[in-house]
């Protein structure tokens, strides 16, 4: 456990640019709007007329529209974090067996007693828990520094941001939803993250590549070899992944849901699971056909990972 | 004794070429080895099965264990520098000493530290920012701080200048050494390490061209310089290996009567360079 928690920290250490000051950048850009369009508001605003109305139609609403919207308005804001993450996930597991046996570091990390199995599971376990952490603590840091930005500049026109919305929105049920769904898309994106690092143990160079051509042919081929066959567009791996990400238990986008906007798990465009953004909708989707198959598919992919990395210093 | 590395018919193939060829050794524990060969001759072939780091055919256990299978528990009492320069460039020195501290339970920060005090490398340093040389030193010095049964060098002192080679090697003697612990050393620079040698193996296109301890390097070689008149004289003694050094003929002989070779001129210990020079001679013939 503690070669584990040592080789995590490894994985931090090399990757702080990615894991923290990439999200700690994004709550800046956050910031810097948030100011830029206070002092927008004030210079055009005359005596900060049209604010103190705004703020006062929304003192009038009732107190279940205010909490129901500002749940809604501090969880739709993570999806800047969220893209990014994906992207940062993505090129670090690309990286994670790749760089080592690029510069030939292998060789010193293979002199220490820990095992190929290790090294893999705290690739993994950064991919899938630290990084995903990384960003959530840095964007509830965020919305704590905007609520008090915000609340100074309600006070400021003489309202109360305590009744207007830091007693009415429950920022820990966003926030642990926020976590929640996180660390479900790390396990339902499992399939692609154990190909990635499959593809970081095997490319001689360039993963990116290796990464994405061989899905990507074997997708045309599929397409191909359909449409020869039955004269029709149907099924791909195109398909399938698409729908993996419309399926995934990601807040990625919205969607009208009982005559309302509402924030919504994956995309909307499939029928096979509820995109509510619920707990019982993210559990359905990990204990799913779906998910099982993935975890299998994984498997695989995880066991060649293995075998890979055991002989990456034969020549 | 049971032996600290133990080999039979170890064969290691890339392709259709053999890269190691049938070897048996049996290294016993508290001994400092030279494995000495040309380049692509299968030393490091045969490092990389010792240490865990390649498949192969045959049979070799390395204290008690398959390398190939069981690498990580191996590296409890296996340390080795396979290669100058592998250290991450990106890490910084504080979080290497920290990481190998974690992970190896045989590790001595403060036998670490001291070995660094003698150098110019700061704990704050990122890798990518030491000279070639300051890399090694550093690696050495975390080696070095490692409590281990076998030390696996490979070109150890690649990069270093000499003064820092002279200390390495005479800390390597002096502080780490001692009659648990077995190392194997490569290298090109064979002069800087036969004195501190007991053992030498000699490797040619994958086979052992010759295993022996130092001791019996010193009975069974002897050197003779002559003047080129008892030239013709001395090479009816079956020489190994000839070699004309300012109009003086020098001649390599393996088991041959010493007061007889001091008759025609003077004798002496073949270096390790010449005896290895005669004995890849041999070979090639």
């Amino acid at each position: 456990m503690n070669r584990l928690i040592a080789l995590i920290r490894r994985e931090y250490w090399e990757n702080k640019g990615a894991f923290r000051t990439t999200p700690l950048v994004i709550g800046g850009i956050y910031i810097a709007f948030l100011l830029m369009s206070i002092f927008t508001t004030a210079h055009f605003d005359n005596e900060m007329y049209t604010f103190k109305e705004v703020i006062r139609m929304l003192a009038q609403q009732p107190v279940e529209f205010r909490a129901l919207h500002g749940h809604e308005v501090m969880l739709g804001s993570s999806l800047f974090f969220t893209v990014v993450l994906a992207f940062v996930v993505f090129f670090y597991l690309l990286g994670a067996l790749y760089d080592d046996r690029k510069d030939r570091s292998i060789l010193f990390w293979k002199s220490l007693p820990a095992s190929d199995t290790l090294t893999i599971a705290s690739k993994l376990l950064a991919a899938m828990v630290l990084a995903p952490l990384m960003f959530w603590v840095v964007f509830v840091l965020t919305q704590i520094l905007m609520a008090a930005i915000a609340s100074v500049m309600v006070l400021s026109v003489g309202e109360n941001p305590w009744t207007l919305f830091l007693s009415v929105v429950n920022p820990l049920k966003a926030w642990a939803m926020l976590l929640v769904s996180y660390l479900a898309a790390s396990i339902w994106f499992l399939p692609m993250y154990s190909w990635l690092l499959l593809v970081s143990s095997f490319a001689p160079r360039i993963p990116l590549l290796f990464a994405i051509l061989p899905p990507v042919v074997f997708a045309i081929l599929q397409i191909w070899i359909t449409f020869l066959e039955t004269f029709t567009l149907n099924t791909s791996l195109f398909g399938l992944v698409g729908d993996w990400v419309a399926n995934s238990p990601a807040i990625l986008t919205a969607q009208v849901h009982d005559g309302q906007g509402t924030l919504a798990l994956g995309v909307p465009s499939t029928g096979v699971f509820d995109h509510a953004v619920t707990l019982a909708n993210i559990l359905d989707r990990l204990f799913s056909l779906q998910m099982l198959a993935g975890l299998g598919v994984s498997a695989v992919f995880l066991a060649g990972a293995l075998w890979l990395r055991h002989r990456a210093t034969e020549s | 004794m049971t032996p600290i590395i133990s080999a039979r018919g170890l064969t290691k193939k890339y392709g259709r070429t053999l890269a190691v060829d049938h070897i048996d050794l049996d290294i016993p524990p508290g001994r400092i080895v030279g494995l000495i060969g040309p380049n692509g001759a299968g030393k490091t072939s045969a490092l990389k099965a010792i240490l865990g780091l390649a498949t192969f055919d045959g049979e070799l256990t390395v204290l008690g264990k398959n390398p190939s299978r069981d690498r990580a528990a191996l590296m409890e009492d296996v340390c080795f520098i396979a290669d100058v320069a592998v250290l991450p460039r990106w890490i910084r020195v504080w979080q290497l000493i920290d990481v190998t501290e974690k992970l190896h339970s045989g590790f001595s920060r403060e036998t670490c530290m001291e070995y660094l005090a003698q150098t110019k490398i700061t704990m704050d340093q990122r890798v990518k920012q030491l000279s070639k040389g300051m890399v090694a030193q550093l690696h050495l010095a975390l080696v070095m701080a490692i409590d281990v049964k076998l030390l696996v060098l490979d070109e150890p002192t690649l990069g270093l200048d000499i003064l820092y080679r002279k200390q390495f090697y005479s800390s390597l003697l002096n502080d780490y050494f001692d009659e648990q612990r077995t190392i194997v050393i490569t290298t090109h620079q064979v002069e800087e390490v036969e004195h501190i040698l007991t053992d030498l193996i000699f490797i040619q296109d994958g086979k052992i061209a010759l295993q022996s301890t130092m001791e019996e390097v010193e009975l069974r070689y002897v050197e003779l310089m002559v003047h080129s008149e008892m030239a013709e004289e001395a090479r009816k003694l079956n020489p190994l290996y000839e070699r004309e050094l300012f109009g003086r003929h020098i001649f390599l002989y393996e088991n041959v009567e010493r007061e007889r070779l001091a008759e025609l001129g003077e004798i002496h210990t073949p270096s390790v360079a010449d005896l290895f020079v005669a004995t890849m001679k041999r070979g090639d013939a």
